[in-house]
């Protein structure tokens, strides 16, 4: 396995921001990811009987790695390696971050964790129509509660149809 | 003349009505989702894979591979008319079709792309129906070693050719294989990094993964930094169409695009991002009208666009016949195979015909599907860019939802997809690729068992992992992949 430790030439592209994020926080995170997967693979066998490599082995690998490439990042980022955001389609990466979008977002893709269940797939998925579409900015949020329900409803009785097990269509009434 | 017998078996197979049908289905679907942003083939796909449950598989892939080829189509049509790339392999074409497409020849642009794509996808189909059983052949002579010799070399050349630098590429290729080893070994029953948590036995599917970075990592990172004011869509509506001169001048870069562009796309780690920039450089370089480069050359979109098709037959062939995804939508595809209890690689051309020969009959019906739907109805299509986004978004978000919940609905999936989900945000934010993770992930527990099959076949001693003449090569190849960035640099400056 490489390594890849010295990476001298890379980063620092001519129209760098000129206050370069340093963000010290993933390559710890990545070493913490890789330290928790090398622990565990200290409790698997490195080598089994008939295999003469065991369980263990990859994770070590894949932990040993991630363990690494933080260090390495860590590094980088000390040197200055800069980090420009992507562009999507529809996104600026040089924008800066609008909070309350992001949070309103994240808020929709952690209610399913719990409603789904309780509550069924329709009532959840309507609930976070509405909640990306104000994300994004529509403040009908009413016409997106008639758009999300429509779109919810059709796609759980078309999915139900090709078998897919979605649960109940609302669990507290026991439909 | 074997071959020939064996394709026209596959087109018996692909023109029966519903599996025509399911390519319409497809190439529909994949022109869609090709022009519509926030979402590619690769998340289509796996948002459709619990349809493998209701559906033969050969209609399913019939189906997929015309999403994969849509895509495509679909992709050049908002480079052109509105300058936003919906994914990497148009980039190019966004540099001078859109152009064009400002200059009043946007039909002419989007016709070069549609017609060079047709005839690129049409060659690439063609050199894949030959390619494919020769290189079936030969892997019928591959011992674990080789294939673990093949993983590697692909884990190497995703990580190096993906994303801005060597060790972001890495991150993430170690992200994916950690996530693939999550659950109960394979080989030996040991539960692995499951925390004594049972909903994480059965391991953490690709579908999860794929959907929870491409679709929730999109919505929360375009929400974060959404750009409302959209694009000006370049009219097309009286124009004139293609010229004899722009055929004249379209088609040698069609042809040197899919000459291109077909191997490329075998090769792991290219996608199709590489042979279009390729494709784009070599087309400015040979051009006789060098000073229109910049200001709208059809050269410069014929031949990308041309490159791009032929580069998605070219996936096809290291994925059909050794089972290796080299691209994400790839890996979707590996994972539907698996869902139907089935192996891509030598052993699928000689125990199932039909469905390897009705899917590569099905690309060639596609791709005449798609010039028709493409080139006529591109009008029509265009009205889609019309659903206004923050509904888009929420529905995309709805149908990842969907997918993750249906897959066995487990609130631990839901759990895993806002946690990865925030990981692809992260992401995004500071430009690590996110490709390189799905292939860990699904390439991950292939390469572990070659390896251990290997090793224990060479009683431990790691010599064995370069012990046949191929392996040894492929290891090799490997290591020098490592230098290839430095390559790349000099390639994209020039670009």
């Amino acid at each position: 396995m490489s390594t890849d430790g010295n990476n001298t030439t890379e980063g620092g592209s001519p129209t760098a921001a000129p206050a370069s994020p340093k963000p010290y926080w993933i390559g710890i995170g990545l070493m913490v990811l890789g330290a928790v997967w090398l622990y565990n693979a200290f409790g698997l066998p490195q080598g089994a009987r008939y295999a003469a490599v065991g369980p263990g082995l990859f994770v070590t690998v894949a932990g040993a790695g991630l363990l690494v490439l933080g260090a390495v990042l860590v590094l980088q980022i000390w040197r200055g390696e800069s980090f420009v955001a992507q562009d999507a389609e529809d996104a600026d990466g040089a924008t800066k971050m609008d909070k309350r979008a992001f949070v309103t977002a994240l808020l929709a893709v952690a209610l399913p964790i719990a409603t789904m269940g309780p509550l069924g797939m329709p009532f959840t998925a309507t609930l976070s129509f509405v909640l990306v579409a104000n994300a994004f900015g529509s403040r009908r949020w009413w016409l997106d509660i008639i758009y999300g329900g429509i779109l919810a409803c059709a796609s759980w009785f078309l999915f139900a149809q090709l078998g897919l097990q979605l649960g109940r269509f609302f669990p507290p009434l026991g439909v | 003349m074997e071959t020939f017998e064996l394709l026209l078996h596959g087109f018996s197979v692909a023109l029966q009505p519903t599996n025509l049908m399911w390519a319409l289905v497809g190439s529909v679907l994949g022109t869609a989702i090709g022009i519509l942003p926030g979402i590619g083939p690769a998340l289509t796909i796996a948002l459709l894979l619990p349809v493998t449950t209701a559906l033969a598989p050969t209609s399913a892939f019939i189906m997929f591979a015309g999403i994969l080829y849509g895509a495509m189509y679909g992709g050049s049509t908002t480079s052109i008319l509105l300058n936003t790339p919906g994914e990497a392999g148009s980039m190019m074409t966004a540099l001078e079709g859109n152009k064009m497409a400002r200059a009043g020849r946007g039909a002419a642009a989007l016709a070069t792309a549609a017609i060079g794509s047709f005839v690129a996808g049409t060659i690439a189909t063609l050199a894949l129906t030959f390619a494919a059983p020769a290189v079936a052949e030969l892997a019928f002579y591959f011992k674990p070693t080789d294939y673990f010799a093949i993983t590697a070399l692909a884990f190497c050349s995703v990580a190096v050719v993906m994303g801005t630098s060597r060790t972001r590429g890495f991150v993430s290729l170690f992200l994916g294989i950690a996530i693939g080893v999550i659950g109960i070994d394979t080989m030996t029953g040991q539960p692995r990094l499951t925390f004594g948590n049972m909903q994480l036995l059965r391991g953490i599917a690709l579908t999860v993964v794929l959907v929870s970075l491409f679709a929730v990592g999109e919505i929360l990172y375009v929400a974060s930094r959404y750009r409302s004011t959209p694009g000006v869509m370049a009219p097309i509506k009286g124009q004139l169409w293609m010229t004899k001169q722009d055929w004249a001048r379209s088609w040698k870069p069609w042809l040197r695009g899919t000459a291109i562009g077909f191997p490329m796309g075998a090769l792991p780690g290219s996608g199709s991002e590489i042979p279009t920039m390729l494709s784009y450089t070599l087309e400015r370089k040979l051009t006789k009208h060098p000073e229109e480069f910049g200001k709208g050359a059809i050269e410069g979109v014929a031949g990308p666009e041309a490159a791009n098709n032929a580069a998605a037959a070219g996936i096809l062939v290291p994925l059909l016949t050794l089972g290796l995804p080299t691209s994400a939508t790839a890996a979707v595809l590996l994972a539907a195979f698996q869902n139907y209890g089935l192996q891509p690689g030598p052993f699928l051309f000689t125990s199932n015909p039909a469905l390897i020969w009705g899917l590569i009959a099905s690309l060639y019906v596609g791709n005449v599907m798609l010039l028709v739907l493409n080139l006529p109805l591109v009008g029509i299509w265009v009205q889609l860019l019309r659903i206004p986004r923050p509904q888009l978004y929420a529905g995309i978000l709805v149908f990842a939802m969907i997918g993750v919940w249906g897959l066995a609905g487990s609130w631990m999936d839901l759990t895993i997809m806002l946690v990865v989900g925030l990981g692809g945000y992260v992401m995004r934010v500071y430009d690590f690729p996110i490709a390189p993770v799905l292939i860990g992930l699904i390439l991950g527990p292939m390469a572990e068992t070659q390896l251990r099959t290997a090793l224990a076949a060479g009683q431990g001693n790691p010599l064995v992992l370069v012990s046949t003449p191929l392996s040894a090569v492929l290891i090799t190849l490997a290591v020098l992949l490592l230098a290839l960035p430095i390559l790349l640099k000099r390639l994209r400056a020039n670009a």
